[in-house]
C-alpha cells in the first residue's frame, strides 16, 4: 500500500553542501555597508531599584551614534504569553537578574560600542534577592513583581478522576521526589542579528531565531511599527532547541538603534550572555505518588511541580502546565492529580526547551515506574508494555492518540538491547535500565490567543515548468525542515526531488509560527501538501481540456504525467512545448508527457502558476482550565534501553549502549529522523550526566562558558543503535509526526534506572556527577 | 569576545626576548601557545600593555634526547608533541600521558609545556608529571640564567618564582633509572575538554622486575593551592615489596598531605576520597610499566 | 599600530596590515570575508572556529593573526575544488552528518587533519581527533561514520 517516490528515503539535506563547504550564512556572517555595532549594557546586580541612568559620557565618546534607554524605546510590555506581559525592553525602575538590559550602544566598531556601555553609569539601592524557588514563595521573601504577589508567576490544580478514591483501592502505592537544575540549550552559534530600516520606514531584521512569525509580531508591538512593515528573515540558524523561539532584547534593540540612526546595526551575545539570556530549561522538583495493583495495572497518579522560572515568565505558564499534561500518557490510568507552581527568582529567565516542561516529570515518572515494578517484582519492561496506551486512545486529561506506537518502541528495544538476557543478569558497576516518553507533534495552539492558520506555504511553478519553489516562513534551524518540505512537494507533485527549491524563514513568504512544540513536519508540511495539491490540480485542469480526460484520470509520477495510468496521446502538446524553446537544447523526450511540459502548458494559459496550502489544527483538547496546553494533533513516542558501567571507586558514569526506539509516523526522511533521535539522545545525556548552570551567592553565573558548563564531546557519546518505528497517523501529511522532542523523553530515566540496576541507588537529583553518585553510594554501604 | 590593546613583539632570538623582558619588566605578558594567556586577556582579568611572543626564538620548540640519559624540552613544545614522542612516552610516560588528556586536540596543538607551568593554575595537567620525573626548569633573564627544581617552581594559584624579566626556557628531565614506570591519572567529567578535579602522577623504580620499589615518587594536582608531592605516602613505598594493600594505604597517607577546597566542580570531601583512589590506581599503573620495562 | 603580516591561505599569498590584538578568526571573518569559521565561544572551549595552521587544526579565536605570520592557514573555503567537494565534505552531506551545520566546518578540518596523517583511524581516533569540537545537534555518531566513510574513499582512490 506505501508507494512512495520521494517520502521514505534517504536524501541528502538540501542546505548540506553549503553548510559543508562554509558558503551557508548565518546571521553573523552578514554585512552591510555602513553598518554600526550594537553592545548592551546588562545589569551587574541581581535586584535592585535603578535610581539614575546617566549615559551623558557614553554619547560624547568619539565613535557613538546612538545609546538607547527605556526613555527612548518607551515601556510596552511584552513576553511570550499575552496573559503574562511582565517585560520592558529595558529596565526603567528594577533590575532582577545579573544581566537584565538597562541600555544599548550602536557605534562604528564593537570596541567603541563596548566602551561606551562602560561609561554609562547607573545608580542603584540595592535590594535583597532571592534564588531558591521554595524560598521564594515563602512569605517575606524578597517580591520581584508587584503584580504577581509571592512571586508565583503560574499555578496549576487539575485532577481528572477520582484520584484519592482509586489510591485508596491500589495494593501499593510509591512515592518518588526528583530535582532536576537549570540547563542551557548550548547550541554553538550565539544569537546575532543584523537590523536595518530602509529610507521608507520599512524595518528588515536578520536574526537567528527559531520563530521569524513571533518576533516580527513582538517587534513590531514593543516598537510600535506595523506588523506589515516588519520583515523578519531567518539565516542559517547554528541550533536553537528552544530557547531561539521568542524575541530577545538584542533583537529589539538592534532594530531600535537601526531607527534611531537609520544605519544598519549588527548586535551579538557573547557566549556568556547566552547564558545570561537563558530562556532555556527551568529547574524542577517533582513529587509523586503512583497507585497501582498488584498485577502492575497503574491506577492513579498523584503529582506535584515547582519551577524555578528566573526572573520574567517567557513561556513559563505553557511549562508548568506541560509539567502536568505530558503525564497524561502513555500508560493507562483512571485518574490524575496535578499541582505545579512557577516561582519567579532573581535569575535569568527560564522558557522552552527541547520537551518543553516534560523532560524532568517523565525522568521522575518513569524512575517511579522501575521503583514500583522493583516493589511488585515486575519486570519494568513487562509493566510498561501492560499499561501502555494504543492507538485510538485518549488519556484522562483527553489527549487524543490518533496513533500511537508505544508498544511496537518498547518491544522493538526490549528486543534491540537484547534487554531479557541482560536484565539482572549483569556484574555489579554494570546497568541496564528503560524507559518511555511521548511528546507533542505541534502545540494545539498558537502563544497568542487567535485563529490564525498555523502555517501558509505558497508554492511557485517556474515559467518553463522545470523548477518548484517551496516559499515558507517556517524555520530551519538544523532539523531539516527544508529538506521534509521539499519532499512533501515532490512527492504530492509527482517530480523528483532536485526539482525542488525552497526559500524558508523569512516572514514575506508566508505565514509560520515557526520551528517549536515539534510542528513543522506535521503543520508546515500539511500546507505544503495542500499547496502542492493546489498546483497539480491546475495543471491537470488545463490538461484535461486539451486531453480530453477527467482531470482525476491524470496522474504525476517521477516527472511525468500519466492519464488513465498510462502515457496518452500527448504528441501535440510536446510538439507545441518544443516549438516554443526553439533554439534550447534540452527538448522533452521520453514515453510520457513530462511534468515540465505540463506545467509550461498551465502557465502559458493561467500565468504564473501559484498554489497555496494551509494549515490549522482542528478545536482539541477538553474544556478544563489549561486544557489547550499538551493538546497536538498528534503524538510521537519513544523507548528507550540504556546500559551504563559505574566505576564503583570513583562514581564516574560511562553510557555504553544505548537503543532508541521512535514513533515518528511516516519517517519522511529516515537520516534526518535518526540525526533527530542520535540529538536528543546526545542531550539528555549531557543533562542526567553533567549539565548544570551554576550561580554564587549573589546570583552571578559562575560556568557561563563551553569549558565550564559541559555539554557531552564525541567521546562522552555512545553510538546509539536507532530503530524506526513508523505509524500512519491520519493528522500528519502522509502519516507523518514528530520526532524532534519526543526522543529525548526516555533518556535521563533510562540512564538512571541503569545506573540504579548498576549500583542499587536510585539518584533522584540530578546531573549524576560522579561525586554525586559515589557518595550515594557510600551512603548506602552505611545503611544496613 | 575583543582582545584589550596591547604592544605586539615578536623576537628572534633568545637575547632579543631577554632584553625586551629586561627593558619591559612587568608591563609584559610572554606569549606561548596563547590557550591560557589570550583567554585571561579576553576575559579581562589580565590586561598586559606588552605581549612577547617567544614562538620564533629558535629551539623553544624542540625536544632534544642527550645521549640516553635525558632529555631536553624546550618551553614551547606544544602538548602535542609530547603526547606524540616516542622517546617521552617510553621513558618519561607520565609526561605524555597528561599532553594526551590535555583540553583536546586544537588545544594541544598550541598549548605549550612552559606556559602551562608558569600559569601554574592548580589544577594544570603538566605539573604533577614534571614533578614526579624530577624536572629541572631553566629560567633565563638578560642578566643571567638559574635552575630551578620544579618542586620549588610553584608558590601558589597563579604564582611562581619567575621574577618578571625571567623566561623559562626549558626543562630538563634526567631518564628514570631501569625497571622504571610511571602513569598519570586525571579525573574529570568529561572524556575531553576538561580542568582535573583532582590529578595524580607516580613515578615507581624497581630493583628489577619483581624486586622491591627503590624509589617512587607521587604527586597531586587540584588537591592544594600548588602541587604536592605525597612525600610520606613515598616513604611508605620505599624498600617495600609492591601489594595492593600497599598502594592503598599509599593512598590513605597521601590524603593527608593535600588540602584540597570545595568548589563547583566538586567538594573537599570527595577530592580527599578520590585522592587516595587515584593514587592507588596510579601506583598500579606504574608499577605495571616498571615491571615491563625494556632497555 | 597595525603590522604587515604575509602568509598563504588556502594556497593564496595574503598581505595585510592588522591590529595586534586581532585575532586570526576575526581576520580570516572581517578582513578576508572568509566566514566559513564561525564565532561561538572565542575561549576556545567549542572548536567552531577551527582551521588549519601549518598542517595542525588549531582554535583560531586563539591565534593571534600576527602570529599566523609567514604560516599556512587551510580554512573550509579552501577544501573543495572546481566546485567538486573534498571527499570529507561529500561523506558529511552523505551521511546526514550535517544538521544546524555550525559546527560542521571546524569538524570537517579537524577531521581533516586527522586523515592527513592517519588514514585509517579507529572509531576512537576519529572521536578523539573531534573532540574539541562541540556539536550539540547530531549526538556525533552520524560525523563518526561519515569520517570512517571518507577515510575509506580517500584511501580506495590513493590505492587505485
Amino acid at each position: 500500500m506505501r508507494d512512495f517516490q520521494v517520502l521514505g528515503a534517504r536524501a541528502p539535506r538540501l542546505d548540506a553542501p553549503a553548510k559543508s563547504t562554509g558558503q551557508a550564512k548565518y546571521a553573523d556572517d552578514l554585512t552591510m555597508s555602513g553598518m554600526l555595532h550594537g553592545a548592551l549594557l546588562q545589569s551587574p546586580i541581581a535586584h535592585g531599584k535603578i535610581l539614575n541612568i546617566d549615559t551623558s559620557k557614553a554619547r560624547k565618546l568619539k565613535g557613538v551614534r546612538a545609546v538607547v534607554t527605556a526613555r527612548e524605546a518607551g515601556l510596552v510590555k511584552y513576553g511570550v504569553s499575552p496573559a503574562r506581559y511582565d517585560e520592558t525592553l529595558y529596565c526603567h525602575e528594577k533590575v532582577r537578574y545579573v544581566g537584565d538590559e538597562i541600555a544599548a550602544v550602536a557605534a562604528v566598531d564593537l570596541e567603541t560600542a563596548l566602551e561606551a556601555v562602560e561609561l554609562i553609569k547607573v545608580d542603584y539601592e540595592e535590594l535583597p534577592a532571592v534564588f531558591d524557588m521554595f524560598e521564594a514563595m515563602k512569605e517575606g521573601a524578597p517580591q520581584l513583581h508587584a503584580e504577581f504577589p509571592g512571586n508565583v508567576t503560574a499555578e496549576v490544580h487539575q485532577e481528572f478522576g477520582e484520584t484519592g478514591a482509586l489510591m485508596a483501592q491500589c495494593d501499593l502505592v510509591v512515592d518518588h521526589t526528583f530535582l532536576s537544575k537549570r540547563q542551557d540549550a548550548a547550541f554553538i552559534e550565539p544569537h546575532s542579528c543584523l537590523a536595518v530600516f530602509d529610507l521608507q520606514g520599512k524595518l528588515t531584521l536578520h536574526t537567528s531565531t527559531q520563530v521569524p512569525h513571533y518576533v516580527m509580531r513582538t517587534v513590531a508591538m514593543v516598537l510600535r511599527i506595523p506588523v506589515g512593515d516588519v520583515r523578519v528573515i531567518k539565516p542559517c540558524v547554528g541550533g536553537g532547541f528552544g530557547p531561539k523561539s521568542e524575541a530577545t532584547p538584542l533583537e529589539m534593540s538592534a532594530c531600535l538603534l537601526s531607527k534611531v540612526t537609520g544605519r544598519p546595526v549588527r548586535m551579538n551575545y557573547t557566549r556568556e550572555q547566552v547564558f545570561l539570556h537563558s530562556r532555556a530549561r527551568h529547574q524542577f522538583y517533582a513529587e509523586m505518588s503512583l497507585g497501582v495493583k498488584k498485577d502492575g495495572t497503574m491506577l492513579a497518579l498523584r503529582n506535584k511541580a515547582v519551577l524555578d522560572g528566573g526572573a520574567y515568565t517567557s513561556f513559563g505558564i505553557a511549562t508548568v502546565y506541560y509539567s502536568g499534561s505530558l503525564l497524561g500518557g502513555p500508560y493507562r490510568l483512571q485518574a490524575m492529580k496535578y499541582d505545579g507552581w512557577r516561582a519567579y527568582t532573581n535569575k535569568p529567565a527560564c522558557g522552552a526547551q527541547r520537551g518543553h516542561g516534560g523532560v524532568a516529570h517523565r525522568a521522575c515518572f518513569e524512575q517511579l515506574l522501575d521503583k514500583t515494578a522493583d516493589e511488585l517484582g515486575i519486570d519494568p519492561v513487562e509493566m510498561r508494555l501492560k499499561n501502555v496506551m494504543v492507538a485510538g486512545q485518549a488519556t484522562i486529561n483527553e489527549l487524543n492518540m490518533s496513533s500511537l506506537g508505544m508498544k511496537e518502541c518498547i518491544e522493538a528495544v526490549r528486543d534491540g538491547s537484547d534487554w531479557k538476557n541482560k536484565k539482572g543478569k549483569l556484574p555489579k558497576g554494570k546497568g541496564i535500565g528503560s524507559a518511555c516518553g511521548f511528546f507533542v507533534s505541534g502545540a494545539g495552539y498558537p502563544i497568542y490567543r487567535s485563529d490564525t492558520y498555523h502555517s501558509t506555504v505558497v508554492i511557485k511553478v517556474a515559467e518553463d515548468g522545470g523548477t518548484v519553489t517551496v516559499l515558507t516562513g517556517s524555520a530551519e534551524i538544523g532539523q531539516g525542515s527544508d529538506t521534509m518540505l521539499a519532499m512533501i512537494a515532490a512527492e504530492t507533485l509527482g517530480i523528483p526531488l532536485e526539482c525542488v527549491r525552497v526559500l524558508s524563514g523569512d516572514t514575506e513568504y508566508s505565514v509560520d509560527l515557526g520551528a517549536y512544540s515539534s510542528r513543522q513536519t506535521l503543520m508546515t508540511g500539511h500546507a505544503a501538501k495542500e499547496a502542492a495539491e493546489s498546483v497539480r490540480r491546475q495543471i491537470a485542469e488545463v490538461l484535461s481540456v486539451h486531453m480530453g480526460c477527467d482531470a482525476a484520470h491524470i496522474t504525476f509520477r517521477n516527472g511525468n504525467v500519466l492519464f488513465r495510468g498510462g502515457p496518452g496521446d500527448f504528441e501535440k502538446l510536446r510538439q507545441g512545448y518544443i516549438k516554443e524553446h526553439r533554439g534550447w537544447t534540452d527538448p522533452p523526450g521520453g514515453d510520457y508527457l513530462t511534468f515540465r511540459e505540463a506545467a509550461r502548458l498551465a502557465f502559458l494559459e493561467k500565468g504564473t502558476l501559484v498554489g497555496t496550502g494551509k494549515y490549522k489544527p482542528p478545536r482539541l483538547g477538553g474544556a478544563y482550565k489549561g486544557a489547550a496546553v499538551g493538546t497536538s494533533p498528534a503524538y510521537g513516542c519513544s523507548a528507550q534501553v540504556v546500559e551504563v558501567s559505574v566505576d564503583l571507586e570513583t562514581g564516574q558514569v560511562s553510557v555504553d549502549n544505548m537503543t532508541d526506539a521512535h514513533d515518528c509516523g511516516l519517517a519522511i526522511n529516515l537520516t534526518s529522523v535518526e540525526g533527530q533521535m542520535q540529538g536528543s539522545l546526545s542531550m539528555g545525556l549531557g543533562e542526567c550526566l553533567f549539565e548544570e548552570v551554576k550561580f554564587d551567592s549573589r546570583g552571578r553565573i559562575i560556568n557561563a562558558s563551553l569549558g565550564e558548563y559541559k555539554i557531552p564531546t564525541a567521546l562522552d557519546m555512545p553510538n546509539v543503535k536507532s530503530i524506526v518505528v513508523e505509524s500512519n497517523e491520519p493528522n500528519g501529511p502522509y502519516g507523518a509526526k514528530e520526532v524532534g522532542e519526543g526522543a529525548i523523553m526516555p533518556t535521563i530515566p533510562a540512564i538512571l534506572n541503569a545506573i540504579y540496576d548498576a549500583t542499587g541507588v536510585r539518584i533522584n537529583e540530578l546531573p549524576v556527577t560522579a561525586e554525586r553518585l559515589y557518595m550515594a553510594m557510600k551512603e548506602k554501604e552505611k545503611k544496613p | 569576545m575583543l582582545l584589550p590593546r596591547f604592544e605586539y613583539h615578536e623576537p628572534t632570538t633568545l637575547e632579543d626576548a631577554l632584553n625586551l623582558l629586561h627593558e619591559l619588566g612587568g608591563n609584559a605578558r610572554v606569549l606561548a601557545g596563547g590557550t591560557d594567556l589570550l583567554v585571561k586577556m579576553k576575559r579581562k582579568l589580565e590586561k598586559p600593555s606588552h605581549v612577547i611572543s617567544v614562538a620564533r626564538v629558535p629551539g623553544m620548540d624542540q625536544i632534544i634526547p642527550r645521549n640516553g640519559h635525558a632529555v631536553t624540552i624546550g618551553a614551547g613544545v606544544t602538548a602535542a608533541e609530547l603526547a606524540r614522542n616516542e622517546l617521552v612516552m617510553d621513558r618519561f610516560t607520565p609526561l605524555a600521558i597528561a599532553a594526551g588528556k590535555l583540553g583536546a586536540p586544537p588545544i594541544r596543538n598550541r598549548a605549550s609545556i612552559g606556559g602551562n607551568l608558569a600559569n601554574a593554575r592548580p589544577a594544570a595537567d603538566f605539573p604533577p608529571p614534571c614533578m614526579v620525573l624530577n624536572a629541572t626548569l631553566k629560567l633565563k633573564s638578560a642578566k643571567g640564567e638559574r635552575d630551578i627544581p620544579v618542586n620549588d617552581f610553584f608558590r601558589g594559584p597563579g604564582e611562581t618564582v619567575i621574577e618578571p624579566n625571567e623566561l623559562l626556557v626549558s626543562l630538563h628531565i634526567e631518564t628514570p633509572p631501569p625497571w622504571s614506570g610511571g602513569s598519570y591519572i586525571k579525573l574529570g567529567a568529561r572524556k575531553a575538554m576538561e580542568i582535573s578535579m583532582v590529578n595524580v602522577a607516580a613515578m615507581i623504580t624497581l630493583q628489577s622486575a619483581d624486586g622491591p620499589i627503590v624509589d617512587v615518587r607521587i604527586a597531586l594536582g587540584a588537591v592544594a593551592p600548588t602541587p604536592v608531592r605525597a612525600l610520606a605516602a613515598e616513604d611508605l613505598l620505599v624498600g617495600a615489596i609492591p601489594s595492593e594493600e600497599l598502594f592503598r594505604k599509599a593512598g590513605e597517607i597521601g590524603v593527608g598531605m593535600c588540602s584540597p577546597i570545595t568548589d563547583h566542580r566538586g567538594t573537599m570531601e570527595y577530592r580527599c576520597m578520590m585522592i587516595e583512589v587515584l593514587t592507588k590506581r596510579c601506583l598500579t599503573e606504574a608499577l605495571a610499566r616498571a615491571k615491563a620495562w625494556k632497555p | 599600530m597595525k603590522t604587515l603580516i604575509q602568509l598563504t591561505v588556502n594556497g593564496e599569498p595574503v598581505e595585510a596590515a592588522v591590529d595586534a590584538n586581532r585575532t586570526l578568526l576575526q581576520f580570516l571573518r572581517e578582513d578576508l570575508e572568509l566566514t566559513g569559521a564561525k564565532h561561538g565561544c572565542g575561549l576556545g572551549d567549542c572548536g567552531a572556529c577551527t582551521v588549519i595552521l601549518d598542517g595542525k587544526p588549531v582554535n583560531s579565536c586563539l591565534v593571534l593573526a600576527v602570529q599566523a605570520n609567514g604560516r599556512s592557514v587551510l580554512t573550509i573555503e579552501g577544501l573543495a575544488e572546481n566546485g567538486k567537494l573534498h571527499p570529507i565534505q561529500q561523506a558529511f552531506v552523505d551521511k546526514g552528518a550535517i544538521q544546524c551545520g555550525f559546527c560542521t566546518p571546524g569538524m570537517i578540518l579537524s577531521a581533516k587533519a586527522l586523515l592527513d596523517t592517519n588514514t585509517k583511524p579507529t572509531e576512537i581516533e576519529i572521536r578523539t581527533a573531534i573532540s574539541g569540537n562541540l556539536c550539540r545537534c547530531t549526538g556525533y555518531q552520524k560525523i563518526v561514520q561519515a569520517i570512517q566513510d571518507a577515510a575509506e574513499a580517500m584511501t580506495g582512490k590513493e590505492g587505485s
